[in-house]
Order: C-alpha cells, then structure tokens, then sequence
C-alpha cells in the first residue's frame, strides 16, 4: 500500500450511505418481526395465560 | 467524543426499540392481562394426591358464573382426567400437580402450557371464548411412554355444556 494520501476527508464527511441503507433496512425487518412475532403470533393465539399483575 | 451522524443514528435507533420492546410487554401484561405461570399456589404432597380435598377427585368445578376450576392430575403416563370439557365464553383456571415426575401440561397450538412439577400446583388460567377441541400434550420427557401421554380439551358451546353428574 501506498502511504501517500490521495484524499483526506473529516470525520463526518465519511458517508457509508450503503451502510446505512442496510442498518436501516434491517431495523424495519426487526420492527415488522417483533410486531408480528407478539401481536399476530403470540397475543392473537388463543387460550393465553392471563391474570392479575400483582 | 466524535460520533458519527450514522452511528448516533443507529444508537438512537437500538433504544427505540429497547423502550419499544419493553412498551410492548407492558402493553401485554396492563393492557391485555398476560400472566406468566408462577409459584403462588401452596405445595401439596406428592405422595397422597388421592387424599387432597380437590386433586382427590380432579375434574372440572363450576366456581362463578362463568369461572370454572379443573383439577387435573398428571402421572406417568395419562392425565386425569384425560377429556376436559369446559363452555365457550368462560375463564378456566387450570391446577395442575404431578404424582411422580415432571410432566407438562400444553394445550397444542396455544399459549396455555406450563410444567407439572410434582410436589407444586401449577395454575393456569384461560379465556376459552370460542368452542373448539385441543390436544394436550406433555412436553417434558416424562419415561418410556411419555409419547403416548395426551389429553383432550373440549370447549363446548354454552347450551351444551353440563357439568359431570348433573343431569
Ligand atoms: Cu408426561
């Protein structure tokens, strides 16, 4: 590797927009799972445990 | 500290749902009542479960309107009793005891399932709202014909359901 600098860039001018694209994809993935996991899979089946929450 | 706007971003956004996560299972537990199966019930001997006043005669007990109660027994390799028959539109606590090992008692395809410990009472308590037939399952390796041991749940609609021994 060459240790001559073609391009220096600041901290903020560093801008992954691919990264942030697929974090921001799999946030919604995980957002729609959990939704559907507890409210479709779980709290729409029948017979559930209820009870006083002491 | 130098953070990056993408990094804040993805900080930020792991905490939604942290506090969404934990909104949700408070939601379930305030707002629609699921419980969890817990140790509230007594300790019962496992040795003379014939003798106690309700697992004696285990069956279902009409306690209120619409609250039934259902003693259920569990041993190697059976429950008793085996067919449950219980009215749609009614709250069914099951109490569950074992008389040797642990068993489970999983209503199939439900959310209703808890173990059997002998020595405790398990109480699970259920909104049976429409009739329908579940097979219970025992879900804890219980010995050699642990595969064969199963129950049924029958929830009947309200005009035809009759309790054992009224006629
Ligand atoms: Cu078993």
């Amino acid at each position: 590797m060459s240790s001559e600098l073609e391009r220096e860039i600041g901290h903020d001018e560093f801008d992954p927009v691919g990264t942030l694209g697929l974090i921001t994809i799999y946030f919604l993935i995980l957002v729609v799972l959990w939704i559907f996991m507890y409210f479709v899979e779980f709290a729409g089946g029948d017979l559930t445990v209820v009870g006083v929450v002491v | 500290m130098n953070i990056h706007t993408y990094e804040k971003f993805w900080l930020g956004a792991s905490m939604v749902l942290i506090v969404g996560f934990i909104l949700t299972i408070t939601y379930g537990s305030v707002g629609l009542g699921i419980a969890m199966v817990d140790d509230s019930e007594p300790t019962i001997n496992p040795e003379n479960v014939g003798d106690h006043p309700d697992f004696g005669d285990p069956g279902v007990e009409q306690v209120g309107e619409n609250e039934y109660v259902v003693h259920v027994v569990a041993v190697q390799f059976a429950y008793f009793p085996g067919e449950i028959e219980v009215p749609a539109d009614s709250t069914v606590t099951f109490k569950l005891t074992s008389e040797d090992v642990i068993h489970s008692f999983s209503v199939v395809g439900t959310n209703a399932n808890t173990m059997i410990i002998p020595g405790e009472i398990a109480s699970v308590t259920v909104e049976a709202d429409e009739p329908g037939e579940y097979g219970i399952v025992c879900s804890e390796y219980c010995g050699s014909g642990h595969h064969d041991m199963e129950g049924k749940l029958t929830v009947v609609p309200q005009d035809e359901f009759e309790l054992e021994g009224d006629e």
